[in-house]
This record gives C-alpha cells, sequence and structure tokens, in this order.
C-alpha cells in the first residue's frame, strides 16, 4: 500500500458501492454565540476564559438566564453540546453569592459522577473559592462521608443512593435538605421504564423530604433529544418544565450513509451478517488511520468485533490500536482508553451503548452503526460521536436483518423525517409505587390525606396498616416494622420477587451475575436454556423455584432458545375500548388492565443466523400469573371462514412478529419490555385478538401508548409487510409461519383493506 | 383508573409481595380498630400494671415507671453499693483512661439503655422504651421511659430530657454506635417541641470488654458477657430481638403483659452495665487480679492512650515471668523502648523474644531488622535477619494466611534495600582499599 487514503478518497469509492442503499449529506451549522451575562460573577467569568471558554453557546446562556429566574428547566442537548455548563453555571453562582445553599446531583452511573465531578473541581480550582463538591456513592470512604453529609456544598450521586442511603438517613443530611436550591438531572433519557417508575417515585420521596425541611429545590434536567422532553421530565419530578430546546452548539457536515448487506441466500431472503459488513467497512477506515468508532448492541458483538478488526489489521506495519469500550470497566482503564482515542493512539473504538452518555471522550471522524440501535434517540447520541474539528464526518448505518432495520433501509425518507421516539414511565404503578410509599413512610409518617404524586395515598396505608407495616396513629401513618424497606427493593431491576443468576463454571468460584425477575426467569432460564449475559453464553444446569436460583454455566454454541409459552390472558378492566375505522370488518381496540397466566411448555432452539429451528426440549415449570397493562386489537370472527383458520391463524401470527418489531417505532423500549400475543379466541371478546403487554406486572405505561398508536402501527407493518420482497415470508417481515405464503397474502389483505 | 381501583385489582400480587419482604416472625393477623379514647383507657389499665405514671405533654403521653433500687442489690458478683468505691478509687488513678470517672461524683454517672423497634440505622425506627438510673446513697434510682405509641414521641422525648438535664456522662454497651444516633435521629422529628440534645459524652463498655475478652467471647454481647465473664444467669428472660414484635403487638393491644417482659429485660440490662463498670474498673485499676491476657490487653491500652509509663511498667512485670503473653509483651515492650532511644535493650529484647512461642516470629525478625538497619548500621545483620524473616514466612502454611503477600512483597523490598546497601559499602571499602594500596 502507498500513501494512505483519505476520507474523501474512501467515500468515493464508496459512492459506486450497491450496497450503499442511501447516501445524504447534512450541512453544517454554525455555532450560535452570545457574550456572558451581566449577572455572571467575574470570579467565574475569568475561570471560564482561563479555561478558553470566552462566550456562551445561546442555549447554555438561555439555561443560565431560565434557572436564575426560578424556572425548573429541562434541556435537550445532542452529544458534545456543553451540556455541564448549563447547569454547573446557575449552580455555581448560586454559590458563589449564598454559599450556604446546596446542590444535588444525580448521574445514572458512578462512572459518569466521577467524570463530572473531576470537571467540576478544575473550574472551582479555577474560580478560587472553596466551594465542596463531592461524589457520594458506594466508593465514597466512611471517613469523608460525615463531612459531605455537613458541609457537601454539591453532592454528586446516583438515584440507586438517593434510594438505599440518602433519604433513609435524611436526618444525617439536615444542612443539605434544609438548604437544598437545586436538583440537577442528568441524562434524563434513561430514566424510562421501569426504571423511570423507580425513579419518579424515588423523587417524590425526595420532594417530601425537602418539604418537610422547608425547601422547594429547582430541577434543571438534560436529556438526548426525545419526543417528549417536557412531558418526560414533568412525568418524572412532578414540576412544570420550562424546555430549552434551541441549540447553539456547532456542528460539521455529516455524510450519513446506509448500508444494506447483500443478499447470499436468495430463498430465505437471508442477507450476510452485519458485522461482516461492519468488519469490512470499518477497516478501510482504520487501515488508513482514520479515527472510528465502531457501536454494537452487545457485548459479546463488541468483543467479536475487535477481534476481527485487529485480525484484518494485524498485517499492517504500522499496528493501529483497536479496543473495545464497554460498560464494567474499571475507572483506569476508562481513562487510559479515553486518553488514547483523544491522543489519536487508539485508532479504532467498539463500544456498547455505554459511551453514549456524556462520557468526554472527545470526537472522532468515522462513526459505523452494526443495525439500528433501536430508537432513534440512541441513532443520533450515537451519530453525534463524529465529528471533530473541520473535517467532514461521516455516519454509517449498517443494516441487519430484522424489519425494523429492513424497513429503514428500504424507506430512507421516512427514516430521516422520523422524530425520537417517546420515552415513557408509569410513576402510578402499583407494584412500584407501594414499594416506594413504605420507603417514605419510613422516612416520614404520612399524614392523613397527604398526596404521593398526584394523588393521595390513604387508601395505600390503610392496606399496608392491614398488613402489619405501618401503624396508625392520630391521623398519621408511621412505619411500625423492624424492617428497611429500601434493601428490598433494586431500582434496576424489575419485580422485587427477583431471581439469582449463579454462573458455576468455575465450580469452585460461583458467582452471581445478575438476576431476573420470577416471569422472566421462568420464560428465559429454564432448564436446558441458553441464556445471553451480556453477550455471553451460559447454559442453564438447573432452575430452583424455592430458592430463587439459577445455576447456569458458560458455553459455547451457535443457536439460542426461544421458550413457547401457552398463554392465557384475562381482561380485568377495560379501560379504553374503540371501534377502529372500519365498520364492516368490525376491528376494534382496546387498553386494559390484564392477567396474564403463562405455562411454559416447549423451547425451541434456533440456529443464530439463520433463524432455523434445529431442535426442542420440554419445560417442566409450574404456571405463573401477572396483573399488567395490555392494549390489543380484535378481528371480526367471520374472517376465519372466509380465509381458512390455518392461514389466517398464520396471518395473525404473521402479524405478531411485525408489531413486536414495530413496536419500538412508537415507543422508546426493548424488545424484551413488550410481549405480543396472538390468540384465536380471545376469552373476553371471543374474537381473534392480539394483545401488546407490558411485561412487568403493574405496567409501565408502554402498551398506553401503543393502544394510542394503533392505527399508526398498523399502518407500518403494512409497509413493512408490502416492501418485503420474499414469497413466503422471511425474519424481515412475518418471520416463518405455518401457510407462510398464503398468510403473507393474506395478511397484505388483511392490512390494505382495513 | 383510580389508586383504589387498581389497588383492589392488584391486592393479592401486592400481597406476594409484602410477604417476601416480611420479617418471619409472624404477627396476629386479626386486627380491630381502637378509638383513641379506648385507646388511653386500655394504656391507661396497662399503665396500672406496670406501676407507670402517665405523664402528659398537650395532648400527648410517656408512661413513665421509677423505682429505687436498694443498694445492698446483688448483680452479678457486686453489689451496687461497690460502684462507689470503685468511681472513688478512679479520682486517684488516670484520668486520661476512657472509662475513668475521675473527678465525677458517683451520683453523676448515668447508666443508659434502649429498646428500639428495629435494628436499622434509618429515619423509621423508633426507640420505644429508654432505661436510665444513677446512683445515690438511698439506693439506685431506675426511671424508664415508655413510648406508648408512634404519636407520643414528644412528649416521650420531653420527659427524658426535662429529667435529665446533662447527657455527658452515660455510661452504656455500644452507645455511641448505636443508642445514641437512634436518640439524635428521632429527636430531629419533634426538634421543635422538646429542649436540644445536651452533649453527648459517655463510657462504652462495649468497647472496654471488646479489648479484654474479645478472644475469649464468641460475641462481645451484654448476654455473654453476663454469663461468662459476670458468671450471671437470667431466668425467664424476653429475648432483646422479640421486643419489636411485642411491642408491635401492644400497639394494636395494649396489653401490659406485651410489655412487661420487654421492661424487666431492659431494667436488668441497666442493672448489668452498674455490675459491669464496676468490673471493668476494677481489672484496669488492678483492684482485682486481671488475668494474664486481661493484663496484656490493659498494658497494650494503656500504651493507645499515652499511658506510657504504665504500660511500661505493666510489660515489663509480664516479661519477667514465664506466660505464654511473654513474647507478645517483649515485642511490644522492644517498641516501646525503640521509641525512648533505648536501641540496645530493645534488640536484646527482641533478639531473646525469637525462641518464645506466642509471637510472629517473622515480624521479631523484621523488627530487629528495621533497628539493625537504621540504628546501628548493621546491614549484614540486618540482611541476616530479613532472611530469617522470609524463610519463617515460606514456611509450613504461611502462605496462606491474610497478608502474606503484602508481608512478602515488604520483606522482599527490604532486602534489596540492604542488598544495596551491602554492594555499596563494599564498593566504598573496595576503593578504599584501592586507594591505599597505591599510596606507596
Amino acid at each position: 500500500m502507498i500513501g494512505h487514503k483519505t476520507v474523501d478518497n474512501i467515500l468515493k469509492e464508496l459512492k459506486t458501492d450497491p450496497n450503499i442503499v442511501h447516501w445524504r449529506t447534512i450541512p453544517e451549522k454554525a455555532a450560535h454565540d452570545v457574550p456572558f451575562p451581566h449577572a455572571i460573577d467575574d470570579r467565574l467569568k475569568k475561570a471560564l476564559m482561563r479555561r478558553g471558554i470566552s462566550s456562551l453557546y445561546t442555549h447554555q446562556a438561555d439555561a443560565f438566564q431560565a434557572v436564575m429566574a426560578g424556572n425548573d428547566v429541562v434541556l435537550v442537548t445532542p452529544t458534545a453540546s456543553g451540556k455541564t455548563l448549563c447547569y454547573n453555571l446557575p449552580v455555581l453562582e448560586t454559590l458563589i453569592e449564598q454559599p450556604e445553599k446546596r446542590a444535588l446531583y444525580f448521574f445514572p452511573t458512578k462512572a459518569l459522577a466521577q467524570d463530572q465531578k473531576n470537571e467540576m473541581v478544575e473550574l472551582i480550582d479555577e474560580i478560587g473559592l472553596p466551594i465542596k463538591s463531592h461524589t457520594y456513592d458506594g466508593d465514597t470512604a466512611g471517613s469523608v462521608r460525615q463531612t459531605i453529609r455537613q458541609s457537601g456544598q454539591i453532592v454528586m450521586t446516583n438515584p440507586d443512593m438517593l434510594h438505599s442511603s440518602i433519604l433513609p438517613h435524611h436526618t444525617k443530611w439536615v444542612s443539605l435538605f434544609e438548604n437544598l436550591q437545586f436538583i440537577v438531572i442528568d441524562e434524563l433519557h434513561t430514566y424510562r421504564g421501569v426504571f423511570g417508575s423507580h425513579v419518579a417515585n424515588v423523587i417524590r420521596r425526595l420532594k417530601r423530604i425537602c418539604r418537610y425541611y422547608g425547601s422547594h429545590p429547582q430541577f434543571i434536567c438534560t436529556s438526548a433529544t426525545i419526543a417528549n422532553p417536557r412531558t418526560h421530565a414533568e412525568a418524572l419530578t412532578g414540576r412544570k418544565m420550562h424546555l430549552i430546546e434551541r441549540n447553539g452548539a456547532p456542528s460539521v457536515r455529516k455524510h450519513f450513509l446506509i448500508y444494506n448487506p447483500p443478499v447470499i441466500n436468495r430463498q430465505l431472503n437471508i442477507r450476510e451478517d452485519e458485522s461482516h459488513s461492519v468488519t469490512r467497512l470499518a477497516s478501510q477506515f482504520i487501515r488508513n488511520k482514520i479515527q472510528t468508532i465502531v457501536f454494537a448492541k452487545s457485548r459479546l458483538r463488541v468483543e467479536l468485533l475487535v477481534s476481527h478488526l485487529q485480525k484484518v489489521n494485524s498485517g499492517l506495519q504500522t499496528h493501529a490500536s483497536i479496543c473495545a469500550y464497554r460498560g464494567g470497566y474499571l475507572p483506569l482503564e476508562r481513562r487510559s482508553i479515553e486518553k488514547g482515542l483523544r491522543s489519536g493512539e487508539i485508532v479504532g473504538v467498539v463500544s456498547t451503548n455505554a459511551l453514549e452518555l456524556g462520557v468526554d471522550i472527545g470526537q472522532l471522524q468515522v462513526c459505523i452503526l452494526t443495525g439500528y440501535p433501536g430508537n432513534m434517540a440512541s441513532l443520533w447520541q450515537q451519530a453525534g460521536r463524529a465529528g471533530r474539528r473541520q473535517e467532514d464526518a461521516v455516519v454509517i448505518l449498517v443494516a441487519s436483518s430484522n424489519p425494523l432495520d429492513q424497513y429503514m433501509a428500504g424507506h430512507v425518507d421516512y427514516f430521516f423525517s422520523r422524530r425520537p421516539e417517546e420515552v415513557r414511565i408509569n410513576a402510578d404503578n402499583i407494584m412500584i409505587m407501594m414499594e416506594h410509599v413504605k420507603c417514605s413512610a419510613y422516612e416520614l409518617p404520612f399524614k392523613n390525606g397527604e398526596k404521593f404524586g398526584e394523588e393521595t395515598v390513604d387508601d395505600l396505608c390503610d392496606y399496608l396498616a392491614e398488613e402489619d407495616v405501618l401503624h396508625y396513629q392520630r391521623g398519621k401513618w408511621y412505619w411500625m416494622n423492624d424492617g428497611f424497606p429500601a434493601n428490598n427493593i433494586s431500582l434496576r431491576s424489575a419485580a422485587q420477587d427477583s431471581f439469582a443468576i449463579i454462573d458455576v463454571t468455575d465450580r469452585g468460584h460461583a458467582k452471581v451475575i445478575g438476576e431476573m425477575d420470577r416471569f422472566g426467569a421462568m420464560t428465559m432460564l429454564y432448564e436446558d436454556a441458553i441464556y445471553i449475559h451480556q453477550g455471553v453464553q451460559y447454559h442453564v444446569d438447573d432452575l430452583d423455584l424455592e430458592e430463587r436460583k439459577a445455576y447456569v454455566r458458560k458455553v459455547n454454541v451457535n443457536y439460542y432458545t426461544d421458550s413457547d409459552l401457552a398463554v392465557q390472558l384475562d381482561v380485568l378492566a377495560t379501560d379504553k375500548h374503540a371501534e377502529c375505522d372500519d365498520p364492516v370488518r368490525h376491528t376494534e381496540k382496546g387498553y386494559g388492565d390484564v392477567a396474564v397466566r403463562a405455562l411454559p411448555t416447549v423451547f425451541k432452539k434456533i440456529r443464530f443466523e439463520t433463524y432455523e429451528n434445529i431442535g426442542w426440549g420440554k419445560i417442566n415449570l409450574p404456571e405463573l400469573e401477572m396483573h399488567t397493562n395490555a392494549a390489543w386489537i380484535s378481528f371480526d370472527p367471520e374472517l376465519m371462514n372466509i380465509y381458512g383458520k390455518d392461514t389466517f391463524q398464520g396471518a395473525l401470527v404473521g402479524l405478531s412478529h411485525l408489531l413486536r418489531h414495530a413496536a419500538p417505532l412508537y415507543v422508546q423500549c426493548d424488545q424484551s419490555d413488550l410481549s405480543v400475543v396472538p390468540k384465536i379466541k380471545a376469552p373476553h371478546n371471543e374474537k381473534p385478538t392480539i394483545f401488546v403487554y407490558d411485561k412487568y406486572p403493574g405496567g409501565i405505561g408502554l402498551s398506553d401508548r401503543i393502544y394510542s398508536e394503533l392505527p399508526n402501527l398498523l399502518d407500518k407493518a403494512r409497509e413493512m409487510v408490502e416492501s418485503c420482497s420474499c414469497t413466503s415470508g422471511c425474519p424481515s417481515c412475518i418471520g416463518f409461519v405455518n401457510e407462510g405464503k398464503a398468510a403473507k397474502l393474506t395478511l397484505r389483505r388483511l392490512l390494505r383493506e382495513r | 383508573m383510580s389508586l383504589t381501583k387498581k389497588l383492589q385489582l392488584y391486592r393479592k400480587q401486592l400481597h406476594e409481595q409484602n410477604q417476601l419482604t416480611r420479617p418471619e416472625v409472624s404477627q396476629s393477623t386479626a386486627s380491630f380498630e381502637m378509638s383513641e379514647s379506648r385507646q388511653n383507657e386500655a394504656i391507661a389499665a396497662a399503665a396500672q400494671l406496670l406501676n407507670a405514671k402517665m405523664n402528659w405533654l398537650d395532648d400527648q403521653y410517656v408512661l413513665v415507671y421509677s423505682e429505687i433500687i436498694p443498694i445492698q442489690k446483688k448483680v452479678g458478683p457486686y453489689t451496687l453499693a461497690e460502684l462507689d468505691p470503685a468511681v472513688s478509687a478512679w479520682q486517684s488513678f488516670s484520668p486520661r483512661h476512657p472509662l475513668s470517672a475521675c473527678g465525677l461524683q458517683t451520683e453523676e454517672l448515668l447508666f443508659f439503655d434502649t429498646e428500639t423497634t428495629g435494628l436499622g440505622s434509618g429515619a423509621g425506627q423508633m426507640i420505644f422504651l429508654i432505661g436510665l438510673a444513677h446512683w445515690t446513697r438511698q439506693g439506685v434510682v431506675l426511671n424508664q421511659y415508655f413510648l406508648p405509641g408512634p404519636g407520643h414521641e414528644a412528649a416521650f422525648y420531653h420527659k427524658f430530657l426535662n429529667d435529665t438535664k446533662s447527657l455527658k456522662n452515660l455510661v452504656t454497651f455500644n452507645g455511641k454506635a448505636f443508642d445514641w444516633p437512634r436518640v439524635k435521629t428521632r429527636h430531629q422529628f419533634v426538634r421543635n417541641q422538646v429542649p436540644r440534645l445536651p452533649a453527648f459524652g459517655h463510657f462504652d463498655l462495649l468497647h472496654a470488654s471488646r479489648r479484654l475478652w474479645k478472644n475469649r467471647l464468641e460475641a462481645v454481647r451484654l448476654q455473654t458477657i453476663e454469663s461468662d465473664i459476670l458468671s450471671m444467669e437470667r431466668t425467664h428472660d424476653v429475648p432483646g430481638k422479640m421486643a419489636p414484635f411485642l411491642y408491635f403487638r401492644f400497639l394494636k393491644h395494649p396489653d401490659a403483659g406485651l410489655v412487661k417482659g420487654i421492661m424487666e429485660h431492659n431494667r436488668d440490662d441497666v442493672l448489668t452495665l452498674i455490675s459491669l463498670y464496676i468490673h471493668l474498673s476494677n481489672k484496669i485499676m488492678g483492684r482485682i487480679g486481671p488475668d494474664l491476657e486481661e493484663k496484656f490487653e490493659i498494658a497494650r491500652w494503656n500504651d493507645q492512650i499515652g499511658e506510657t509509663d504504665r504500660a511500661q511498667r505493666q510489660w515489663e512485670a509480664l516479661v519477667h515471668q514465664p506466660s505464654s503473653f511473654r513474647g507478645r509483651a517483649k515485642l511490644r515492650l522492644a517498641q516501646l523502648y525503640k521509641k525512648q532511644g533505648a536501641y540496645s535493650a530493645s534488640l536484646n529484647l527482641l533478639q531473646s523474644a525469637i525462641r518464645d512461642p506466642d509471637v510472629d516470629v517473622g515480624s521479631i525478625y523484621i523488627e530487629a531488622a528495621k533497628l539493625l538497619e537504621h540504628q546501628f548500621k548493621d546491614y549484614r545483620r540486618a540482611q541476616y535477619y530479613t532472611k530469617e524473616a522470609l524463610n519463617y514466612l515460606y514456611q509450613g502454611d504461611h502462605r496462606l494466611t491474610e497478608g502474606f503477600q503484602s508481608k512478602e512483597a515488604d520483606y522482599l523490598k527490604r532486602l534489596q534495600r540492604l542488598n544495596g546497601r551491602i554492594g555499596e559499602h563494599d564498593r566504598i571499602k573496595r576503593n578504599i582499599t584501592r586507594a591505599s594500596a597505591k599510596t606507596p
């Protein structure tokens, strides 16, 4: 090889690549600067100037004004747009003027809090005032905890710590709670689903305690681009929010390419595995010393890609350094990778979404996404990692073969015009809320008629008194139990009835690698299941229902397992119901509470690349029951006679497959957060029905959204099935179903004539 | 859907969720609402049976039980009267000792113990019983404050704090880490209605007991000390861990029988504190003969609090008679000598300790090596002892002991440094020899 190719050279070559299905150039954006607001203290101004900041982006100035005016603020900030200043400026300004005030920051991870603290300390040093800023988490030494509790002005922590340590011991934090002026919530969009619903309740508890101590802190939230930053922030904090969306940070010109891997099996319509395509594309850039970041969805993928890339590049004289970056690394490892990236020593990095969060690695020139990351917010967060200095940035999305990716690859205009999804929580999920009412009662007794969130919780307290957890006396419910309720609740795991997953690969050193709720355990951790934990495959040796333990062992096989559940769905209460637009076909939709009773029966072994069924086994587990929320769509039973039972059933199963993949288009969730179950005869209305339910007891607000988006969701399903070129079903449309050809035709008619 | 309706729908699942986090002790499930006035009547009746007074603050009240216990009463090996001579003895002993009552009247010591609704330290655990005793010539005055319900905490702390103006001389068993933080936590909730918390100072008998007896007791708990150290026996005692559940039941059905046992338990604990304080004081001041291990630990304690002279005398006494603590005493004494600059005496002691069976010979060798290297500049002998320390470390199953790796690294580093010094030393010597050889 003579000399190096430049980005332009490589782009020119890619222009003729037939697999590039779309090429879009996004023009650069100039910075919108404004001078420092007058209200900023001179010392702070000078400190910023010494750090090379001589003006503010408009959104930073807007945030400063809005916060200083006393608003609760939510900011939408893309990657690398200087968001920390948006909250640090008003907080520091306030602390300079009123040193007795306090600020509480919380970040989704310890690592982020640590990063932010370091940055804060540097800025404070530059100001030259003794402002005390600390992290407070599991790593904080016992000896400094008391000092932080009494005199820390800025305390940086995470919601878990707030939940299990700070709030239950609020009497030790009196000076913080009496003087709390700001609560900063960074990475707001990560608080979604079960986790977000828990955190919303933790915030309710926090607000109760502040009220008790007479403070009324302002909230400052920052979020990646999502569809509903204001409503999400309001749902999470229970406050009316001032939204700042206008962003003044500059961006460079971006080339956005969509690459669809070639079809390698015409009959089954199977495409080349996206990892291969990614390796090929990435090594072109890396070989020419162009800094590239590759995103992959799982740790397994990350490790595989790194080893492929290293192999490809091993022949080179100048061995380009390529490394993996994912959660779970020690701070020192992370620092050295981040440093290597900034200095250019590391040319290629393969990452899970760990780098989506605000970790500072500087910016790279090329970003390659292994498959659509599942939601637009992540997509733009990841794409934002490309774009350094004056050079053009390149973003390549390599589509996988699942229906959603293929749909995106085929409908680029839709893709680019897509607004990011909504983030949903359900703070009033009764299972979650009940646990936090307990914690909150532990912290402060509930008064008669007192609200927790929007509603009074007298009934819940009465119930807890009946359960011998609270004791009612003189208009108040007191905690009267020898337990510590926060201990039983993990904000990040689903139900509290959780199973420990124990790795016994090394007999002498069995260790717990994770936990899972009962429902998940029985559908994913049955004996002989292949359980994938953070990209590593495990074989389940034994599931102990009494002890709530699953024993697993590392294996390396080329299949995964999928359980068949005999699922009974009973509608307990219908909250919403409507006829769909079509009076002839009597299609109707509903939303409400359902009881899901599931009996795992058999499991299938499915080959990774091709999704072929290569074996099966029996599952011997008892039935389990869960109450949750569901949305459903029911069809006229007459259709079965028209199309034939088998064909219609195939169409129904196919539609379920499509809905499962299309659902994340409307609500930000993982596929595993929702379940889609077709029933040829639903017990509540005796009609062919597809249920979409939240896979968490009590629901987390996903199916509610699905209900209102059902017409759009069905349109999307129609487009997906229409645009797929296969004849009798493939992974990219309805999957492999009985009577595939007829089923697909039927489904197309069904959806078209809808 | 309203929360109430949700609650109906999810009752069964919520109950199951609760069951998962429930304590194992079952409680009465039949509950009925009692009106405020009926509740008060029932508590008044219970108070009568408990011989307690109801003490009102506005609409709240606290039950106070008072008793004067005759001074001749025997608690374990001592009568309560013996507290006075023990306190007197402190007057002429070291004021620096953590248990010292020097400058105090016997009457000023406050023996203090609480019962709580749980062992946790969070905001939600309450103290429902405080037992407090002080000595007088007429007898030991015991006051117990019992919280009749969570809504009465203001009255509870109000009475307790008004009765006890000073809390500077509390005698507790783990009070610093357990009882007092809980008092502080709960006081937060009623701080606007009750007196401020006075400054807290105290004698922690857990700490002292741990120092003296941690090796001989399975767990350093008050009950174990009673049986194994003070040879006491409690009959019909309500175990402390049952207290919360009995109390919870009392709240629903105020029946004196449920809490009578807890109050007696608390009374016994407070009296044991008096006996234990006398016992510890006597041991520390040598008023009764401490055994060898106690002597060793008392000397170590004195050393740590800066009572060096006393410690030195105690080490020397231990060194002069053969015992299973002799080697360890030698090591300690050698360290003390070293601090005083008596290096030869220190080295001699260390060398003689090598043959004692009760020491970690490795650390003796290292101590000797340190002295030789830094004080005597005798690198070769320092090197020899360091090698011996390493040999010892590699013997038997020392490899498996905790701290092996850091010790090994430490020893090797020392050895390397010594090797270097010897090399350097030799080189200089050679140069000198060569230089002197050249001169005719």
